[in-house]
């Protein structure tokens, strides 16, 4: 839980600057191993202490981008991070043994962006907006 | 042409043998190194770009009230609650306790006059939607719509129905469509922070003075 001396504490492990980035980010002031990183450069965290972490929060992610979002997690650590996997990608086996090579390459949300998704057709619009028009009164 | 498709059968996709997984990382060329986030990249030379890089003092200004303007909007979002069908009980869902809105500063209001999005969540008939179209009328702007689900989406289910309208962006305009039949209460809660994200987007003071 949030407490005074927990944030002391974590601010004391991950230092000023660390600390000042999670206030910024994750909103509260956590300390754990450091577990990997993604492609994407995100870091990913784990404190199994539950004296420290509230269990359910004790895997979490530093998301690299400023504009962040919950889809700039890969699968892979996606898998690790709501505890579908127990290792974490870097060192499970099973799943660096099971990628296809024929994968493709992992793609954030791009809604919003000029890169959103747009269905193609080709049919003629089923219906077109009102326009109203008025008749001259008799 | 044999042998090609010999080869392709004969390619173990899954395999747990770290020999023939050396083998395939061989044949697969490596990924493009990672330069920069795929949104950037998206919105190279886009006219958004240009709006979110200030030119001028004044312009700086402007974006910067614009940015406190879309802080401000996207802290307190009061969602109309419409809920017409099943896709209601993923909305209470997301008022529930697990994903917990009222942390985003989601709160639902009963009352069209004191909202600013309206969650348009199940089947839109055709008898309820000039209720619906009354109501977002009467939502103060800025406001927002939400279409939840398939049957708000596009018809869903009903899309053949005689009394069912194909989608509620027939009758409201939509920003946000959230997918799903019914959709998830965490994708409903998606669906809100990509809300948001469009809030972040705007530049209306810049926009303004730009014209």
């Amino acid at each position: 839980m949030v407490s005074l001396q927990r944030t002391i504490r974590s601010m004391r492990r991950v230092g000023v600057r660390e600390w000042w980035r999670q206030l910024q980010y994750i909103c509260d002031a956590k300390s754990g191993t450091y577990v990997g990183k993604d492609q994407f450069g995100n870091r990913y965290f784990e404190n199994r202490n539950g004296e420290e972490e509230v269990p359910g929060r004790h895997r979490w992610v530093d998301l690299a981008q400023h504009d962040y979002n919950a889809t700039q997690v890969p699968p892979e650590w996606h898998s690790w991070i709501s505890h579908i996997r127990t290792e974490p990608p870097s060192s499970d086996a099973v799943m660096q043994n099971l990628t296809p090579p024929w994968q493709a390459r992992y793609i954030e949300n791009l809604t919003g962006t000029r890169g959103a998704y747009k269905p193609y057709n080709t049919v003629a619009p089923k219906y077109n907006a009102w326009e109203p028009k008025v008749k001259a009164r008799a | 042409m044999a042998f090609v498709l010999k080869s392709a059968a004969c390619r173990s996709l899954h395999t747990s043998k770290p020999v023939q997984l050396a083998e395939q990382q061989q044949s697969v060329p490596a990924p493009p190194a990672y330069s920069e986030p795929i949104t950037q990249q998206a919105n190279r030379g886009s006219l958004q770009l240009s709006l979110e890089t200030p030119q001028n003092k004044a312009e700086y200004v402007l974006s910067t009230l614009d940015k406190v303007t879309n802080w401000a909007r996207q802290g307190s979002m009061w969602p109309m609650t419409f809920g017409l069908a099943c896709c209601a009980v993923e909305m209470m869902h997301m008022a529930a306790a697990r994903y917990d809105q009222d942390r985003l500063g989601v709160v639902f209001r009963a009352s069209p006059r004191q909202s600013d999005i309206m969650i348009v969540a199940g089947t839109l008939t055709n008898k309820m939607a000039p209720a619906l179209r009354k109501v977002y009328d009467q939502m103060p702007e800025p406001r927002w719509v939400i279409s939840m689900g398939s049957c708000a989406n596009g018809g869903g289910y009903y899309h053949y129905s005689y009394s069912v309208v194909r989608g509620c962006d027939r009758i409201v305009p939509v920003d946000i469509y959230v997918p799903g039949c019914p959709p998830t209460a965490e994708a409903l809660l998606y669906g809100m922070l990509q809300l948001q994200r469009k809030m972040r987007r705007s530049r209306k003071g810049v926009l303004w003075y730009r014209k």
